[in-house]
């Protein structure tokens, strides 16, 4: 008969006599995390994507994205993407990591078939996902698909600064900014990322336009510039609706 | 000063409009999209009109009640017109299942919602 030893100071349901049942222990694997162009990140970050992905571990993938794997510590939340076509309340798994580090988890949940279109036809889920950290190993083939409705609807949102210009604060008109740039990237089948985003930005509004914008630094030679290439955009968009309803 | 005044509420008043303008134009043609939204899993980052609007909403007085019928009836009027040239640009493109009757629809509820109207 094999022995099993348990410490003098027994712990309450361990006294003499009493029933016990013996479990081996399973250790979870660690996860091994798969970086996609995510470079010289903070060790720090690394800690907190160990803890995600060994935190939530029943889904067919977690991919963990955005501004957070940029240098620096100037994010606002984590994104996490929760691949899965179940339904799933999320409340309990930002609550965790809000009251156990004190950041905010933006958690979304996709299907991975809904997420292959997004990329194909987003310029913006293109730019999401052009850097990333994920639980399995994931490749994603891309092929632009241009539907101009949809890129009219998102354009649509860009005019929201050359309306309320004199009114938003310069981090918010950077983000309408490169909404207005991505899809000029994506409608010219280009490659999008956040640096590609920015070297657009900077070709087209000037050097130093990126760092500008964040700091609202602008005048109305940039309204203009925007103006003109939100105007050509639609022109084009327009002229894409036009062409598709003919053929249809 | 009283004529500052009221020249700061009429801008307010016109920025709200395009605000609201864009927002129902938005959610036409967001109806009119066959594809699925799939926008709409991330776009917490991306301001929106109508989140811009109750901005400028909270500086037009009365705040805290619905606004006098005149400005009520320009602002109907003024976002009506605005939303309906947007689409009937769109629609002389050849864009399909623009439903123009739901303009009058969106706009009142979005004008009930921001406390400009009953």
């Amino acid at each position: 008969m094999d022995q099993i030893y348990i410490p003098k100071e027994r712990m309450p349901g361990f006294e003499l006599g009493a029933t016990v049942l013996i479990k081996p222990v399973l250790q979870k694997a660690k996860p091994k995390p798969y970086y996609y162009k995510v470079k010289n990140l903070e060790p720090i970050k690394n800690t907190f994507i160990a803890e995600i992905l060994n935190y939530i571990d029943q889904f067919d993938n977690v991919i963990i994205t955005g501004s957070f794997l940029e240098k620096g510590f100037d994010f606002e939340d984590i994104d996490v993407l929760l691949i899965t076509d179940k339904k799933i309340g999320t409340y309990s798994i930002k609550y965790h990591f809000e009251r156990e580090f004190g950041i905010g988890i933006h958690i979304i949940v996709i299907g991975f078939k809904s997420l292959l279109k997004g990329l194909n036809t987003d310029p913006l889920f293109q730019m999401m996902l052009s850097k990333f950290v994920s639980k399995e190993r994931v490749i994603f083939r891309i092929e632009n698909k241009i539907d101009y409705k949809l890129l009219d609807l998102h354009l649509l949102k860009s005019k929201i600064l050359i309306d309320n210009f004199d009114f938003l604060p310069g981090e918010e008109k950077y983000k309408l900014t490169r909404n207005l740039i991505a899809i000029k990237l994506f409608m010219e089948n280009e490659k999008i990322s956040t640096e590609t985003l920015n070297n657009e930005i900077e070709n087209h509004f000037g050097k130093g336009a990126v760092r500008n914008i964040n700091e609202n630094l602008l005048d109305k030679g940039f309204l203009d510039k925007y103006k003109n290439l939100y105007d050509k955009i639609f022109k084009e968009i327009l002229n894409g609706i036009k062409n598709d309803s003919k053929q249809k | 000063m009283e004529s500052k005044m009221t020249q700061n509420r009429n801008k307010l008043i016109d920025l709200f409009i395009g605000n609201i303008a864009n927002a129902v134009v938005h959610k036409i043609l967001e109806q009119a999209v066959e594809e699925e939204l799939l926008r709409k899993y991330y776009d917490k980052e991306l301001l929106n009109s109508v989140e811009i609007a109750r901005r400028y909403r909270a500086k037009i007085n009365p705040i805290n009640n619905i606004l006098p019928e005149k400005d009520i009836e320009y602002i109907k009027s003024k976002v009506i017109n605005k939303v309906n040239s947007e689409l009937k640009l769109r629609i002389a493109k050849g864009y399909k299942n623009i439903n123009l009757d739901l303009v009058v629809i969106i706009a009142d509820k979005m004008l009930v919602d921001m406390k400009v109207k009953d």
